[in-house]
């Protein structure tokens, strides 16, 4: 106890040695706090499923054509159902959106058609109600609602089971109200499941069959089954899949396994593992920072030490005093970085919601095990810190303690030494973490200023389901556009207005079509490459704002019963045609291996994902090929919501049943799609400043302290003859060698930790001269003004007083 | 040599009041004198010396070094001649711990911008004045006190000065050690350095010709 209150005076009696030392850790504890519940929420929350690490999803990979984790087919999915000895339960699930009638306004909502077990298979238990059954799967209009669904759209109805809700104009009788279900697995806005699992709209049944993925399969591990048992019995199956349906389209494909858990994580833990790596970088320089302090404030009290050991303490004892000054400090600053994180973690729903299987609602909060995670992160960042100069410290020399006569009291050699290292550490450290978000930051720019193909601006986009019951053909989903749009062109305040069948940079844009060159060797069709496709109404170039480059655009001709025609993006003109032409070949397109003739060339847009390189795209007129999901886009200077409102009003005059769904800007989904490099790029940026403060702050303490500590020497120094640029040089020179070597051995960090970045660059060279050169000017340039000011100040020590005060 | 003509050294109290450390010095100093200057503690001793070193530079009235007016150079001026003309040794040496024997010795060498082979000529030639060679690579740690204030005086005359100010010398070391560099100064002095001694030691001051009396700041005797 007496320890603990001489501890807290001491603390007190060194006001700027606390707040430093305090604001420092709480900086380091702070942002390690935040992000580790982040990662908490992401990584260490078990999914609410029952047993989730026994839950897996199959995906189907066509390696030879480097297309990997695709969904699976319908005869796929039977096949290995049927087949398969290592799952309890095997179900699957076809993301579906619905049009929801009777309830108010007509709405768009999303969810999934699925098979009956697919439920228990997850181990989701209904909160009222029950599951499907097994004779409901292929014939039966029911539906599961989620509990948000039913407080928000049926207020909470207590008889909402057997009730029925229209979805898509057919009446679907409720059986079960579902817990809300993690959005990492089911995403945002998925409200409700129906069942029959085994259709594509737009797709005859025999279409289907011929081997199309479009289902999210899973499976729960029989008890004892390990994930590696289950991946070893299934080329067994692929290769009696293959045996049984030569002639399918994915029939070469082989299949791959994922617990769920690493499933939602997978994409993101790269980054994740990046800002880890960042802010215990940040707490490490923050650690060696305090570290250095209380070396040189522990080495300073020799003289207090070697008295308590005069007077009987124990090495022991002295080691404790000073690990619980150490602890203490760190403690105190555990309190404050937890009021830091309280504030930031809240924070962290809103920011990463755009771009993170997050939702935004979620009222994140500090929980327990990160309050844990603080609290064990706090004493051992104390313990860490103050070992060391505890241990240096206690090992005073008795004789020399008591008499402390000599010159040069900044401890000794080891200590100096120990001190260097770091200070060297530090600039290490922080040189690493700033050449990795010079990096990253870098490559977000190039990311941002890459060309997407089409002018995103002033674009409004909604998503309208088509019911299959009043839409089930082609036809008629192409009189219902040619209706839309010519209720669009009729009003003025709309510049331009088409659909189509997708919305860019949209998980999902695009459907991937097979195709091959009509003409010389035609492929297998399991062999054929694959691009994505657009199905487009009229207008729609001139509304993206994306280029004919060549050839002409779609007309009024190319109707169903005309040639089928395409057009290309010139990256794929190039891919397949070299310096050919391509105007007036044919290519083959989809399972079918549909003849479709290039009436033009437009220019190369990012559909899938900014970063992914140009390829392949195909335009297809609408009237030849459609679904019924038609995305109204539309261009406009108008506001979101008045745009909204007028489209909905042109839509009820062609069919009041429809509803818009997701209605935005398509800015904001070029943004979205950008913004886990802008998060990363921020937050890196945010522990790169962070460090180079605190590793500033380090060096400046270091030095000024150090200065402190050798007034009387200075003094001797200028008693001897030294002038002001002399002492000036000794300062920094002592100051700068280890920041030299920390610079030295960050460089060659940062380069190793190139390597380990280079997958989430963007057209940035992971070891860029210019930037790491940049990056280690702007450490150098902040160490030599942390050195310099302390050493002005030694060069102003007045040498009759520092003589005097030995 | 030395002039001090009407030299005061004050410092301020605060609320408008002063304290005077040295009162109307009137000092005349020859060369090849040896000087102890005498009084007791508080008597302005120390701060008269760091005068005559130019470390202090506080205070007011007249100072002619050889004939240069000190009174009327600037800090940088007096700097130059201070590291020119004079050496200190100091009552607790104040060697540097950090470096050996050889590294004290260099040190003013290096603050007056001799070439690294003039400094290592003259360094050597100073280990072999105070037979110090053996202990050339030795930290001050490793010496006896009379030893560390032996490479003290080395490091004061190294660069030549015509003054050897020194601040009671012997007072951290036993009689034997004390009587080992009075014996030393008084060799020095033969050889024609000015000497200046702040002491408390009769026996000490008995090594010079003339002894300085401070009383408060002020000559009593000289």
């Amino acid at each position: 106890m007496n320890d603990l209150r001489f501890a807290v005076r001491q603390l007190i009696k060194s006001p700027g040695f606390t707040l430093i030392a305090l604001i420092t850790l709480a900086l380091g504890i702070g942002l390690n706090t935040a992000i580790f519940s982040l990662i908490n929420d992401l990584f260490l929350r078990p999914l609410s499923f029952k047993e989730p690490d026994r839950v897996v999803h199959m995906y189907s990979n066509a390696n030879d054509r480097n297309l990997l984790e695709l969904p699976i087919s319908a005869p796929r999915y039977q096949h290995y159902r049927d087949g398969q000895t290592i799952f309890d339960g095997f179900g699957a699930e076809n993301i579906n959106a619905f049009t929801l009638t009777g309830l108010g306004d007509p709405v768009q909502l999303f969810g999934g058609k699925v098979t009956s077990n697919y439920f228990d298979v997850l181990g989701v238990h209904p909160i009222r109600g029950r599951n499907f059954l097994p004779q409901e799967e292929d014939t039966a209009d029911v539906a599961m609602v989620t509990e948000n669904f039913w407080q928000k759209r049926m207020g909470g109805d207590a008889r909402v089971i057997g009730r029925t809700i229209i979805l898509d104009g057919v009446p679907h009788t409720v059986v079960g109200v579902l817990p809300n279900l993690p959005f990492s697995w089911i995403g945002p806005n998925a409200e409700v499941w129906t069942t029959k699992p085994f259709a594509i709209p737009g797709f005859s049944y025999e279409r289907m069959m011929r081997g199309t993925g479009f289902l999210r399969v899973v499976g729960r591990l029989k008890p004892g089954m390990t994930i590696a048992q289950a991946r070893a019995a299934l080329p067994s199956l692929d290769q009696s899949y293959r045996t049984q349906s030569p002639d399918k389209i994915d029939s070469s494909a082989t299949m791959s396994l994922k617990t769920l858990p690493e499933d939602v994580t997978g994409n993101l833990r790269p980054a994740f593992a990046t800002l880890l790596a960042a802010v215990a970088f940040v707490l490490l320089i923050a650690c060696s920072n305090v570290a250095n302090l209380l070396l040189v404030r522990f080495s300073g009290r020799r003289r207090e030490i070697a008295l308590r050991m005069a007077l009987g303490a124990s090495r022991a004892s002295v080691l404790q005093l000073f690990i619980f000054e150490s602890l203490l400090v760190s403690i105190l600053a555990g309190v404050v970085g937890s009021g830091l994180a309280w504030q930031l973690v809240p924070l962290v729903p809103k920011m990463a919601a755009n771009f993170l299987p997050f939702d935004p609602e979620t009222g994140v909060s500090l929980s327990f095990p990160v309050l844990g995670f603080t609290i064990a992160l706090s004493i051992l960042t104390g313990m860490a810190m103050g070992i060391y100069p505890a241990l240096q410290s206690s090992r005073a020399d008795l004789v020399d303690g008591l008499k402390e006569g000599g010159r040069g009291t900044s401890g000794s050699v080891r200590q100096q030494r120990f001190r260097k290292i770091l200070v060297g550490a530090q600039v290490a450290l922080s040189v690493t973490l700033l050449a990795g978000a010079a990096l990253l930051i870098t490559s977000f720019v190039r990311l941002n200023r890459q060309s997407i193909g089409f002018r995103a601006e002033n674009l409004w986009i909604g998503l309208v389901t088509l019911p299959q019951a009043q839409y089930p053909d082609l036809a008629t989903r192409q009189h219902f556009v040619e209706r839309t749009l010519a209720a669009l062109h009729a009003i003025p305040s709309l510049q331009s207005a088409t659909v189509s069948g997708d919305i860019p940079l949209l998980a999902g844009a695009g459907s991937q079509t097979l195709y091959s060159r009509a003409d010389g060797e035609i492929l297998p069709v399991d062999k054929r490459a694959s691009a994505v496709s657009h199905d487009i109404a009229p207008d729609y170039f001139k509304t993206w704002g994306i280029p004919i480059l060549a050839g002409r655009d779609i007309d009024q001709h190319d109707v169903s019963d005309h040639q089928n025609v395409v057009l290309i993006s010139q990256a794929g003109a190039k891919k397949v045609f070299g310096n050919e032409n391509p105007i007036g070949k044919t290519l083959l397109v989809t399972s079918g291996s549909t003849p479709v003739e290039i009436v033009g060339v437009v220019g190369d847009v990012r559909s899938r994902k900014v970063v992914e390189p140009n390829d392949m795209e195909f335009y297809r007129p609408w009237a030849q090929e459609n679904f019924p999901f038609a995305v109204v886009a539309v261009r406009s200077g108008l506001r979101v919501d008045a745009v909204t409102k007028l489209v909905q009003s042109a839509l009820n005059t062609v069919d009041p049943g429809l509803a818009i769904a997701i209605p935005q800007s398509m800015d904001k989904i070029v943004a979205q799609a950008l913004g886990q490099a802008r998060l990363m790029m921020w937050l890196l940026g945010i522990f790169a400043g962070a460090a180079l403060l605190l590793a500033t702050v380090g060096i400046y303490g270091a030095v000024a302290y150090t200065v402190e500590q050798r007034t009387g020497e200075i003094g001797v120094r200028m008693a001897l003859g030294a002038q002001t640029m002399d002492v000036l040089r000794l300062i920094v020179n002592q100051g700068m060698r280890p920041v030299i070597f920390g610079l030295v051995v960050g460089l060659a960090a940062a380069l190793a930790l190139g390597r380990l970045i280079a997958s989430q660059l963007y057209q940035t060279s992971a070891h860029n001269p210019v930037l790491l050169v940049a990056t280690m000017s702007l450490l150098g340039l902040a160490a030599l003004l942390a050195c310099v000011f302390p050493a002005r100040r030694a060069a102003l020590v007045d040498p009759v007083q520092a003589l005097r005060a030995e | 040599m030395i002039r001090l003509r009407n030299l005061e050294r004050s410092y301020p109290l605060g609320h408008g009041q002063t304290v005077y450390v040295l009162r109307d010095i009137n000092l005349d100093v020859t060369e090849g004198d040896f000087v102890s200057v005498m009084g007791p503690s508080g008597a302005g001793k120390s701060t008269l010396l760091h005068i005559l070193g130019m470390h202090d530079h506080g205070w007011t009235g007249e100072y002619f070094f050889d004939e240069t007016a000190v009174h009327h150079l600037k800090s940088k001026e007096r700097a130059t001649l201070r590291n020119e003309r004079i050496g200190f040794v100091f009552q607790q040496y104040h060697l540097l711990d950090d470096l050996t024997v050889y590294e004290n010795l260099d040190i003013p060498l290096s603050y007056r911008r001799y070439s690294k082979s003039e400094r290592a000529a003259l360094v050597a030639h100073a280990l072999d004045r105070f037979q110090i060679v053996g202990k050339k690579d030795l930290y001050p740690r490793q010496l006896s006190g009379g030893q560390q204030q032996l490479i003290g005086i080395a490091r004061a005359i190294i660069a030549s000065p015509k003054l050897l100010l020194a601040d009671e010398p012997t007072g951290n070391l036993h009689s034997s050690q004390g009587e080992e560099i009075m014996e030393l100064f008084r060799k020095l002095n033969a050889e024609g350095m000015t000497i200046v001694q702040v002491t408390h030691s009769e026996k000490n001051a008995g090594y010079g010709n003339r002894i300085v009396q401070l009383r408060d700041g002020w000559i009593v005797d000289s």
